[in-house]
């Protein structure tokens, strides 16, 4: 025998071993008592892990897609809606710096003076027609960015399904404005005073000159 | 010519000159709000400021100044040199001026710029001037710095109507009096005064006026904020949306030259701007030309009609191919002095190869003034005419003494009155077969006798030329794609000869263009600035 050479002895085995009888009931044993331990989880009321808390609970890690979804971070980027003030108008003062910043140009807003005699008018504009494509639009959120008047929000925590129409996709300022955040808000926790508030910036203007 | 430094570089002037207009010439910009090319010198602005170099044996003239010392946390005694305002210095020769590289004149601007701002209700979001104001550029360029002012500030009336045209917001105006010397000087109507002075300033109209007139726009184009808006762009869209090409007025014979700006995603025409130029229009419109850009889309003709049913072009053409090649022997060609020279060039040459008449129409005249507004109310009579190589041309009231079988129309706007289509049509069994050309639908008698109409572009849909009353050939570009089923005005009349076996000579806008050079309309070559996109976009005025 050479020098360095390292002898290892060949292992002892037994017959039980041998026939593998009993590794194969035990390895059984393993299939059951997860099989077992899935079905009490699976059954109405079981202790089921929490559905956010998946990869770091012992259990089962299958979704049942779709009676089961994952809920959204609060961050995510859902369907657009368009808050409103106050008085049920929307925030919107249409002027179009999300439509200019749409990297997909879904975006079309037809601005409008407020009626003459109304208190916003001279200050403020509106949008007469307010429409994202939502078919086109890519959910980037730069709209929401642009926005200086925290009109528009992707706060909904709706994820845009299949419709089976294409027009469906297509948004109108009554259909945004419908949409209510994932807290169901019509409203943002921004203040947004009108004229005639007490904590409306312009103190003076309608006391005249 | 004698010469001062700006910055380094070598300005030429006239004598008398003031920097600013000097430095304008050569197309540097020293900011400035008050201060416009075609108006007087008012100097309130304080925002061209610069720095003049004392001459070699003159000491510089100093001020005592408080200046913060970071180290000392104490204001001290320092000197500055005394600041000139560029628009109102007269350049001198070898005088050395420092704009760009002074701190003295950067610190001024910016202090300026934060005074101004200071009521400013900063309601960028909603101001149709966003984009395009110098508040803007010059907070982005010269200041770029919070507002220290914690006070409210002061409130004035907004949205206030002075006019059919013209809305002022109080709080954004920077008290240049811009608009008041422009209705001195241009309009020579003093419709605008001002009243109170410093945070209080405002602009009104005076007692028992309102901003009227035929001059109106001009008064919210010299406006470099948002205080003055028209009621016409007022809250349509937004500036940079809009792309601006270089374009000609199709009002009347003065030709003044104009950016017509366009919103390409909808291919129409939003709004006019004037185009600088000295020896035609100078700085200014009329508001008949301002509002021309409604002529895109309104009423216009977007479909072919044979014997009074809808048709398509195609088939339109045909059949005045096949009227014009049956009375070939006595056809008379209608040019008109509202379509571009190409336009009347083809049409001659269909004319001389038929051997048929020509004859002139053309828009009826209106009020001139001594301004701008010219009294004859078509942009090209003088290149129509050029185009026939003639001095005159029979009016279309001749044709009802004629026996003429067959009328080709260019443009359906015409000078003809009522009774001669009357008598046209009455002439039955002979009456005319009429080829109408045609670009509106609601103007022109012409369409009332027409037996084919073909739809043709206007003058933003196609590239063109228009010689003014003086005789100035001028250039413009095709600002939008042509509408519906609307042919090119000098491809109609192409394919109208081509179809009918008459040989024009002509296939293309550049043999036409050569054609029209020959005939000596050459018009100087307009700028390459055009055509860019939005955004970058439309080109700023430069004043």
């Amino acid at each position: 025998m050479a020098a360095g050479t390292k002898v290892i002895k060949k292992p002892k085995r037994t017959l039980a071993d041998q026939s593998f009888v009993v590794e194969l009931v035990k390895g059984l044993g393993v299939t059951f008592k997860h099989f077992f331990k899935g079905l009490n989880q699976m059954r109405p009321g079981g202790p089921r892990p929490d559905v956010t808390n998946f990869n770091y609970e012992d259990g089962i890690a299958t979704l049942q897609y779709p009676d089961e979804k994952r809920p959204y971070a609060r961050r995510f980027r859902g369907v657009h809606r368009l808050t409103h003030r106050a008085n049920g108008e929307p925030r919107c003062t249409a002027c179009l710096m999300c439509s200019t910043a749409c990297p997909a140009q879904c975006i079309w807003i037809k601005p409008a003076e407020f009626p003459v005699g109304h208190p916003s008018r001279g200050h403020e504009r509106f949008p007469e027609e307010f429409v994202i494509d939502e078919l086109r639009c890519i959910f980037c959120g730069f709209c929401v960015e642009a926005c200086p008047v925290d009109a528009i929000r992707m706060d909904t925590g709706i994820h845009m399904t299949a419709i089976d129409d294409r027009g469906s996709f297509i948004f109108d300022k009554k259909k945004l404005m419908s949409i209510p955040s994932q807290d169901g808000d019509f409203v943002t926790s921004n203040d947004r005073p009108e004229p005639g508030d007490k904590n409306y910036g312009g103190i003076t203007r309608l006391q005249g000159h | 010519m004698p010469t001062f430094k700006l910055d380094g570089k070598e300005i030429p002037f006239e004598k008398g000159e003031t920097i600013i207009k000097a430095a304008h010439k050569q197309g540097i910009e020293i900011p400035h709000y008050c201060w416009h090319p075609g108006l007087s010198v008012a100097a309130n602005c304080r925002m061209c400021l610069v720095e003049i170099e004392p001459a070699a044996n003159q000491r510089a003239m100093m001020l005592d100044v408080l200046v913060w010392d970071e180290k000392k946390k104490d204001y001290v005694v320092s000197r500055k040199p005394k600041l000139q305002p560029a628009c109102q210095m007269a350049a001198g020769d070898g005088m050395v001026v420092k704009s760009e590289t002074s701190e003295h004149v950067a610190l001024a601007r910016k202090n300026v710029q934060e005074f101004l701002l200071l009521n400013h209700p900063v309601d960028c979001p909603i101001c149709d001037q966003s984009g395009e104001c110098k508040l803007q550029d010059y907070y982005m360029s010269e200041q770029a710095t919070k507002k220290r002012m914690r006070d409210e500030p002061q409130h004035k009336p907004k949205g206030q109507v002075f006019g059919p045209t013209i809305v002022y917001d109080a709080e954004r105006c920077i008290a240049c009096t811009r608009c008041i010397r422009v209705c001195e000087e241009v309009i020579q109507d003093p419709m605008l005064d001002m009243r109170e002075r410093g945070n209080l300033f405002e602009v009104i109209t005076s007692p028992g006026r309102q901003v009227e007139g035929h001059y109106t726009m001009m008064v919210e184009w010299v406006c470099p904020v948002g205080a003055l808006t028209t009621s016409h762009w007022r809250h349509k869209g937004r500036v940079w949306l809009l792309k601006g090409t270089q374009s000609v007025c199709p009002g009347c014979a003065t030709g003044c030259n104009m950016w017509v700006d366009v919103d390409p995603r909808e291919n129409t025409a939003f709004r006019n701007r004037p185009r600088e130029n000295e020896a035609v229009n100078q700085y200014w419109m009329c508001d008949d030309g301002m509002l021309s850009y409604d002529r895109v889309y309104k009423h216009r003709m977007l479909h072919a009609s044979v014997d009074g049913e809808k048709s398509s072009s195609a088939k339109a053409i045909e059949a005045a191919a096949q009227h014009i090649s049956a009375h070939k022997g006595s056809l008379a060609v209608v040019l008109s002095a509202q379509r571009s020279v190409e336009e009347n060039i083809a049409a001659v040459a269909l004319a001389k190869a038929a051997g048929a008449d020509l004859y002139i129409t053309g828009k009826a005249s209106w009020d001139g003034d001594k301004i701008l507004r010219n009294s004859d109310q078509n942009p090209n009579r003088a290149g129509a005419l050029k185009a026939a190589g003639v001095e005159s041309l029979p009016s279309v009231d001749e044709l009802v003494h004629k026996n003429h079988s067959a009328i080709l129309v260019l443009g359906e706007d015409a000078e003809v009155a009522n009774d001669v289509v009357a008598r046209l049509r009455a002439r039955v069994p002979s009456a005319p077969k009429v080829v109408v050309l045609a670009t509106h639908e609601q103007r022109g008698a012409w369409l009332g006798v027409a037996t084919v109409v073909v739809p043709i572009t206007v003058w933003a849909e196609t590239d063109g030329t228009f010689v003014n009353a003086k005789g100035v050939a001028q250039a413009f570009k095709r600002a939008l794609a042509p509408r519906g089923d609307v042919v090119t005005g000098w491809e109609a009349i192409v394919k109208i000869a081509k179809a009918s076996g008459l040989d024009t000579g002509y296939s293309k806008l550049s043999e036409l263009r050569e054609a029209a050079v020959s005939r000596g309309i050459e018009a100087a070559p307009l700028k390459k600035q055009d055509g860019v996109s939005p955004g970058t976009n439309t080109p700023r005025s430069t004043v």
